[in-house]
């Protein structure tokens, strides 16, 4: 994961105006509870205009990549709510989830914005990850679950 | 702080380590470049869709135990 490669995409979602809620380990770490992974998760709302500005970030980040047009709102709005995009670098991956299940969407789950180095990131709060961590069946993600809980001093039922 | 002295392993366990003070979004970059030097992977490269976010996850977990070294 190269830092000038995640800062490209963030940027590019920024200046295209998109509404997204980085979720998942990214989140963690920028609330300095650090793991390694390679994907960036994004829960983005599901509107039509907004996966076009996704698409469009993408686009920007990733100009010679074709595969960036297979991101389709007809199937995050769909049946496909979850999207997998792999670019060329190939040692990262965005993905792009319109609806977890029946628990969050971009509208019920609360986010703050960090800033680096002047690119805007809007990202999942402690108790809201550890809330969407809590609620699903992953092995890592109840790990996840209990070192926010452990680090951030969270009710169980925060 | 080049060193610290402690009586025992659970003082030294109990002892938070020493950071430079930096945001989390720097180290999370650093963490994962160490990891990736020591675990290199070569994603297949592409758009990939997911009918629900268990399905994404399973596939996520077949990928990792998969994916090629460079």
């Amino acid at each position: 994961m190269d830092r000038d490669e995640v800062l490209r995409a963030l940027g590019a979602l920024e200046k295209a105006g998109a509404d997204y809620v980085v979720i998942g380990a990214a989140a963690m770490g920028f609330h300095d509870v650090v793991r390694a992974t390679d994907g960036l998760d994004l829960l983005a709302r599901a509107a039509r205009e907004n996966i076009d500005r996704i698409r469009t970030a993408l686009r920007e980040a990733y100009p010679d990549d074709p595969a960036v047009d297979e991101i389709r709102a007809d199937d995050l709005l769909g049946e496909y709510p979850a999207v997998r995009y792999f670019p060329p670098s190939g040692d990262l991956y965005f993905d792009l989830v319109t609806r977890l299940g029946e628990m969050a969407t971009y509208e019920s789950v609360e986010a703050e914005t960090k800033e680096v180095e002047g690119t805007r990131v809007r990202v999942a709060p402690p108790a809201a990850l550890y809330r969407l961590k809590k609620g699903t069946v992953g092995p890592l993600d109840r790990q996840d679950a209990a070192v926010l809980k452990s680090h951030f001093d969270l009710e169980e039922d925060a | 702080m080049g060193v610290q002295r402690f009586r025992s392993i659970e003082e030294m366990n109990a002892t938070p380590l020493p950071r430079r003070s930096e945001d989390g979004f720097e180290r999370f970059i650093r963490h994962n470049a160490r990891y990736r030097l020591l675990s290199p992977r070569q994603y297949q490269r592409g758009v990939f869709r997911f009918r629900s976010l268990e399905e994404a996850q399973r596939a996520r977990r077949e990928l990792l135990a998969k994916s090629v070294p460079r």
